[in-house]
């Protein structure tokens, strides 16, 4: 079943559009990667399905529903988790956590089950009471990234996840993003660490001056470039070399 | 070098140009007027004063301890930024000329603020001792000596320890200063000078200790962003600082407010608004100081309607500083993603302010009760014009 549908959508910033005629979708159980240069237009396209951002034309459909029809249900279908952490300098981790539990209206009991695994999982136990200004890069992306599994649903929206984890917590996220990927979950995940896409995701989406420039398996990308054989680095390399004559040739 | 001398003079340029854009606003404010009132209310009542006093005034000692704790506040000026810990390393053997430049600015900027309380005292001191004028005009010489090694000493103090234990080093040198200051005032020149040059030794040996030892650019960066952070939240009174980050404490003692939003999805803004509310200090200082000041008045302001403009205002000024404070945000947070209605962040703002003005307003009445027989009044005053100020006050906009 499609969780997140994408038509046609146009959009960006300013009125000239950093994206347009976008079209992907990502299905149940489904973890798929958006892969671009920088400036490609990936965290504009996040912007727009979280809907900080308005499309200037098309449409986004998450469970079945625009944001315009159903903001509630459309909010309540995806958590986020942000490139660089945004937290609450005023909020401790266990209020991080008690606020999404009631923002997405989960009861006591849920979070309390939720919030132990989690906090097991990341090795935060000790840390509930403390303020983020004592946390480190890596804690605070993980207070990012427990308050993002804590609601569980349908959809997660993760933006360049890795960095600043150390490598016990990239494990710890992708155990977690595999187990939800088990439960059904879809998970759009952007990233420039190429070689972890290609190993995890089970699609992927290459952006390219705002547009889809391929998707697909590994095996798809591979003839869209007509490289067999090659790795998602090559066909990364190959893509910016495309660009860097496009422009030359200009 | 020269490339060092470049930087810091940038530096300068800048920092004057932000001084200048708000201390703009701090003097064409309307409470500039009300701190003129207040200036000349005190002047008045200070030569008033004069005209009584009596000898036995120990005007000595106050004015040796007040032009103390002046000289002991030298704080450097030292404009370092915190990429300079990464960029400037390579320049460490040229920094000194970096920091005469700074000290040299520090030293001009502040030896006025020695001498200006000092210059106040001196009619105080004419009715009082038997100082003659010139002596007077030496003493100012000496609180600019005084000054320097002020200066000098609590730079050097900070660069050698890397800022451990800086309350050590102002109590050594308000000590040292204030005594100097002591003898200078009641004619004992040679202790006096004595006291001086125990500040001198106080500096070169600190100096020494400071030799070899790297720039603790950490510490002095801390120290220069606490030092624009105090500004800023001086000219916040005045007018808006955009980047003003608000620092946060946890206020345990208040952790019972928190009961006001127990755990369900429509009390998820008033849970969030609450916490920053009190545990930020700007917000919460700023209801604190308005509320002690309604509070103070309500006690001591015996005329009836003056007691009533004066919480009316003040209660007019609180609602309205906490609703804006309360609803502008200038950055992307994540509630804006929340599953709940956009209503409910203005209606949790709203509620906290019914809270905490219903706090003031029984402050104000307790404080009332004994010298106003319309002291409930003075409550439902406080309360109804806190309500209508956050009726009508507009969401602002966002920046």
């Amino acid at each position: 079943m499609t969780v997140l549908q994408l038509k046609n959508v146009t959009g960006g910033y300013t009125r000239k559009p950093v994206i347009q005629d976008l079209s992907f979708s990502i299905n149940e159980g489904e973890l798929v990667g958006l892969i671009g240069l920088n400036g490609a237009g990936k965290s504009t396209t996040i912007k727009h399905i979280i809907g900080t951002l308005l499309a200037q034309s098309g449409d986004i459909f998450l469970n079945g529903v625009t944001m315009q029809q159903n903001m509630n249900k459309y909010r309540s279908s995806f958590s986020y988790i942000p490139e660089t952490p945004v937290l609450y300098e005023e909020l401790t981790l266990r209020e991080h956590l008690e606020l999404t539990a009631m923002a997405y209206g989960l009861d006591e009991k849920t979070l309390a089950t939720r919030q132990e695994a989690l906090l097991k999982e990341f090795r935060m136990e000790k840390r509930l009471n403390w303020f983020p200004s004592h946390f480190s890069k890596g804690m605070r992306q993980k207070v990012m990234i427990m308050s993002a599994f804590l609601v569980n649903p349908p959809l997660y929206i993760i933006d360049e996840p890795f960095v600043g984890l150390d490598p016990l917590g990239i494990q710890s996220l992708l155990d977690q993003m595999h187990a939800r990927k088990q439960d059904g979950a879809a998970i759009l995940m952007s990233t420039h660490i190429l070689s972890t896409a290609e190993r995890y995701c089970d699609r992927i989406i290459l952006l390219h001056d705002g547009r889809v420039r391929a998707q697909g398996t590994m095996d798809d990308l591979r003839r869209a470039f007509n490289m067999p054989d090659a790795t998602l680095d090559d066909l990364y390399i190959a893509m910016t070399k495309e660009q860097d004559a496009n422009e030359q040739s200009k | 070098m020269n490339s060092l001398n470049d930087v810091w003079t940038k530096r300068f340029t800048h920092y004057v140009n932000e001084l200048q854009k708000y201390m703009r606003f701090i003097f064409t404010g309307h409470i500039a007027i009300v701190l003129v009132f207040i200036v000349g209310a005190g002047g008045y009542y200070y030569s008033e004063w004069l005209k009584t006093v009596d000898t036995s005034f120990p005007a000595e000692l106050l004015v040796a301890l007040l032009v103390g704790v002046m000289l002991m506040m030298s704080k450097p000026v030292t404009l370092l930024r915190e990429p300079d810990q990464v960029y400037l390393l390579p320049l460490e053997a040229h920094m000194p000329q970096f920091f005469k430049s700074a000290l040299r600015y520090t030293f001009l900027s502040k030896v006025a603020l020695s001498i200006v309380p000092y210059v106040v005292t001196i009619p105080m001191l004419k009715a009082t001792t038997d100082l003659t004028t010139q002596q007077m005009w030496l003493i100012v010489l000496a609180i600019v000596v005084l000054k320097w090694c002020n200066v000098q000493g609590e730079f050097v103090y900070r660069y050698a320890n890397r800022g451990a234990n800086v309350w050590l080093d102002y109590v050594v040198r308000f000590v040292i200063s204030a005594l100097s200051m002591y003898h200078f005032l009641t004619q004992d020149v040679v202790f006096g000078v004595l006291f001086m040059a125990i500040a001198f030794v106080y500096v070169t040996s600190l100096a020494k200790n400071m030799k070899g030892k790297p720039v603790p650019y950490e510490h002095f960066v801390k120290v220069e962003q606490d030092r624009m952070m105090s500004f800023y939240r001086f000219a916040n009174y005045f007018t808006d600082v955009p980047h003003l980050r608000g620092s946060v404490r946890r206020r345990a003692y208040l952790n019972f407010m928190y009961k006001l939003a127990p755990f369900q999805q429509k009390n998820t803004h008033v849970y969030l608004v609450l916490r920053t509310f009190i545990r930020t200090d700007d917000h919460f200082y700023l209801w604190l100081r308005l509320t002690a000041i309604s509070a103070v008045a309500a006690a001591f302001v015996d005329l009836w309607w003056a007691a009533t403009i004066i919480a009316g205002v003040l209660s007019f000024a609180t609602a309205y500083q906490m609703k804006i404070a309360l609803l502008t945000i200038n950055s992307f947070t994540m509630d804006q993603l929340f599953p709940v209605p956009e209503q409910m962040r203005e209606a949790a703002v709203r509620k906290v302010i019914y809270v905490f003005m219903a706090v003031q307003a029984l402050l104000v009445l307790l404080c009332a009760i004994f010298i106003n027989p319309y002291f409930y009044a003075l409550g439902i005053i406080v309360f109804v014009v806190a309500f209508i100020t956050e009726r009508m006050t507009k969401r602002p906009t966002e920046m």
